[in-house]
């Protein structure tokens, strides 16, 4: 069976897809995306299948491929040793969102306990899907995942609505942080950077919710230019109501907002780290590795940027278009399918 | 002219007005035991007779590049030099240190053997001004070295101990909006606290392991003088490393600042001490115990010494003491 080929039909092959918490909004999103495009879906039935944590259960999944987005951890290897044993015809794979060297750099307090944790885990698996070429790197420049094994298919999702926004304003004025109010995010520096400048007329709007809210919100005090407007609902209206973006990440392993930015036609600002150099390109502002008076700088060359909402439109739209045909040949791959030219969407 | 072959390993050595130390340090490197080096003098914009000496350098030995500048300081001579450098590990020593015959290829060996440590550092010997040995070393941990004892106890030590593989370079450097010439690796906008920042942020943004092979394989100079005059500005600018890198992990800082300050205060006062400026290693001290007690009890001997000889430094007991140690 090839997965490139148009659609299957009954025949099409089942690829289950395995996750263990929903509350993890990107994650849920692009597995939105994966089980509902009607590309993707033209080439094989992409099933969602809840295990609440460490419930893999007992029961053999009936599947052609299964697709892994659980969280590695020691409490969950005995899990996944099941899950490889009870499934040894079947092709296995891992889709690694979470873990990057950055976050390794600042979470973790033994570093060599957490490769071996991971070596042991992705071992299981015939291939790991890095969601960006950043954790690519690091997987298989720390050995943690052997380089045949390893893939990279940056994370993506449905970016249609986005791609529907009309243009920023000019001159930018609205700078909009988008996502969970979490030490992550980097918000915080975000704020202190962005109370450093001077002009009157410009708003930070942060939108999200989150365990550091009244941090924020403290940081932010006597600042009526910075405005909190709680939980990011209608995604769309959000890029819609700023006129560019920022992404002062401390760790992320793609960074789904930035791509949602770009295809928004908004100027993105985005931390010099992990899977956010990835975005590199029209449009995308990488400042330095400095302090403070850095992101403030930046901040300041965001707003001024020269406009290139086509470009950052015109590569999202690649950016789909990647991520339909990396799924496919990995799939196609893994069954041993023909290798047939891609039809990319 | 043929092309020389790619070296396995470059040492940059950064050099501003040292026409009186540039040749001993260079020897040390040129007397390696490990072989397949290139040695990169950048001249900082010197303006005594360095500039000669390091060309004479250069042409007694193919394995010696020479760069000039103008001058940036000594964290822009490194990134020059580490822009120019073709070894797969790029090790530094400023131009008054000497490295011993072993280091090179203890270094290569740790780094080519462990493909997880990112920065190999050894532990150093302390030389004066006409390159005696003095008492004084640093003998650090070598092992199981998080951000947090590179914080507190930078066991890199000074900038004369580190050996980093090329790939750790990378991950570090950043090219400034106002840079046009080539990356940043150390800040150049410190003139002091260069390489704790640079290890630090390299502990602290990537997950390449610092660690140190056993030896003390470098001689790191103390010159005697005018030197705890400069601890005010050493402080400060290590005050200005703490606020840069606050931003990428606040609670990390939260955490280790107050006895990352204790330690550094109490570094800075050994540092008077040796100086025999007593009421300044005394102001150091109440200024370490008001920012933390814990290296009274994490280090209660080497505290209590340090507390001792900044109160008799410069009354007699300490002068005869001093008279006997110099024996």
């Amino acid at each position: 069976m090839s997965f490139l080929s148009p659609s299957h039909g009954q025949s099409r092959p089942v690829v289950v897809h395995l996750i263990d918490d929903t509350t993890a909004g990107g994650v849920m999103r692009v597995l939105d995306f994966l089980t509902q495009d009607p590309v993707l879906g033209a080439h094989a039935r992409h099933v969602l299948r809840l295990c609440p944590r460490g419930a893999l259960g007992n029961d053999r999944i009936r599947a052609d491929v299964i697709v892994s987005h659980l969280a590695i951890n020691w409490r969950a290897l005995p899990g996944l040793i099941g899950l490889r044993a009870r499934h040894a015809a079947c092709p296995v794979i891992h889709v690694e969102h979470s873990y990057t060297e950055a976050f390794a750099a600042l979470n973790v307090p033994h570093k060599r306990r957490f490769h071996t944790l991971l070596r042991t885990a992705y071992a299981l698996f015939d291939r790991v899907v890095a969601v960006s070429a950043a954790q690519g790197a690091w997987l298989s420049g720390r050995n943690l995942v052997a380089a045949e094994r390893l893939r990279v298919i940056r994370s993506c999702v449905d970016l249609g609505e986005f791609t529907e926004v009309p243009a920023p304003a000019r001159p930018r004025r609205v700078i909009g942080a988008i996502g969970r109010l979490s030490p992550q995010k980097g918000f915080d520096r975000l704020i202190e950077a962005f109370r450093k400048l001077p002009d009157n007329d410009v708003e930070l709007h942060v939108h999200g919710e989150g365990s550091e809210r009244a941090a924020l919100e403290a940081l932010a005090e006597g600042d009526p230019r910075v405005r909190f407007m709680g939980f990011a609902g209608d995604l769309a209206a959000v890029y819609a109501s700023v006129d560019a973006v920022a992404m002062p990440s401390r760790w992320e392993a793609y960074g789904l907002v930035a791509l949602e930015a770009r295809a928004a036609g908004r100027p993105v600002l985005v931390a010099d780290v992990d899977g956010l150099r990835d975005h590199r390109g029209a449009g995308v502002l990488l400042p330095g590795q400095g302090g403070r008076a850095d992101l403030t700088e930046g901040l300041r060359d965001l707003l001024a940027m020269p406009d290139t909402a086509a470009e950052g439109r015109a590569s999202a739209a690649r950016a789909m278009a990647d991520f339909r045909t990396g799924w496919a040949a990995l799939l196609s791959e893994v069954c041993a399918a023909p290798a047939a030219s891609v039809a990319a969407a | 002219m043929h092309t020389a072959p790619t070296p396995a390993a470059t040492i940059v050595v950064p050099a501003f007005n040292v026409a009186a130390t540039l040749a001993e340090t260079v020897n040390s490197l040129r007397g390696q035991s490990w072989r397949d080096f290139e040695i990169v003098i950048v001249d900082d914009g010197s303006t005594d007779d360095t500039a000669a000496l390091a060309e004479a350098l250069r042409a007694a030995d193919p394995r010696i590049r020479l760069i000039r500048q103008p001058n940036r300081g000594l964290a822009g001579a490194r990134n020059t030099g580490i822009a120019a450098a073709r070894g797969r590990h790029v090790g530094f020593c400023d131009s008054d240190d000497l490295w011993a015959p072993g280091k090179l290829a203890a270094h290569m060996a740790h780094l080519d053997e462990n493909p997880m440590v990112g920065l190999s550092y050894s532990g150093s010997a302390m030389i004066d001004s006409v390159s005696r040995t003095m008492r004084a070393a640093q003998k650090p941990r070598l092992n199981g070295i998080d951000a947090a004892h590179v914080f507190r106890r930078n066991p890199v030590g000074n900038g004369s101990a580190a050996v980093i593989r090329r790939a750790a370079l990378d991950a570090i450097a950043w090219r400034p909006a106002h840079e046009t010439e080539r990356d940043w690796v150390f800040d150049e906008t410190f003139r002091q606290s260069e390489d704790i920042e640079c290890w630090l942020r390299l502990a602290l943004t990537t997950d390449w392991d610092l660690a140190g092979v056993p030896g003390l394989l470098t001689c790191y100079r103390i010159a005697r003088g005018g030197l705890s005059a400069a601890t005010d500005r050493q402080f400060e600018a290590w005050e200005r490393m703490v606020a840069k890198l606050t931003p990428l992990a606040p609670d990390f800082f939260a955490r280790h600042a107050p006895a990352a300050r204790a330690y550094q205060l109490r570094y800075l006062a050994r540092r008077a001490i040796s100086d025999a400026d007593g009421p300044r290693a005394r102001r150091l001290l109440r200024a370490m115990r008001h920012a933390s007690m814990r290296p009274y009890y994490e280090e209660p001997l080497k505290s209590c010494v340090t507390h001792v000889a900044a109160h008799i430094i410069d009354r007699p007991a300490g002068r005869a003491l001093r008279a006997i140690a110099r024996v």
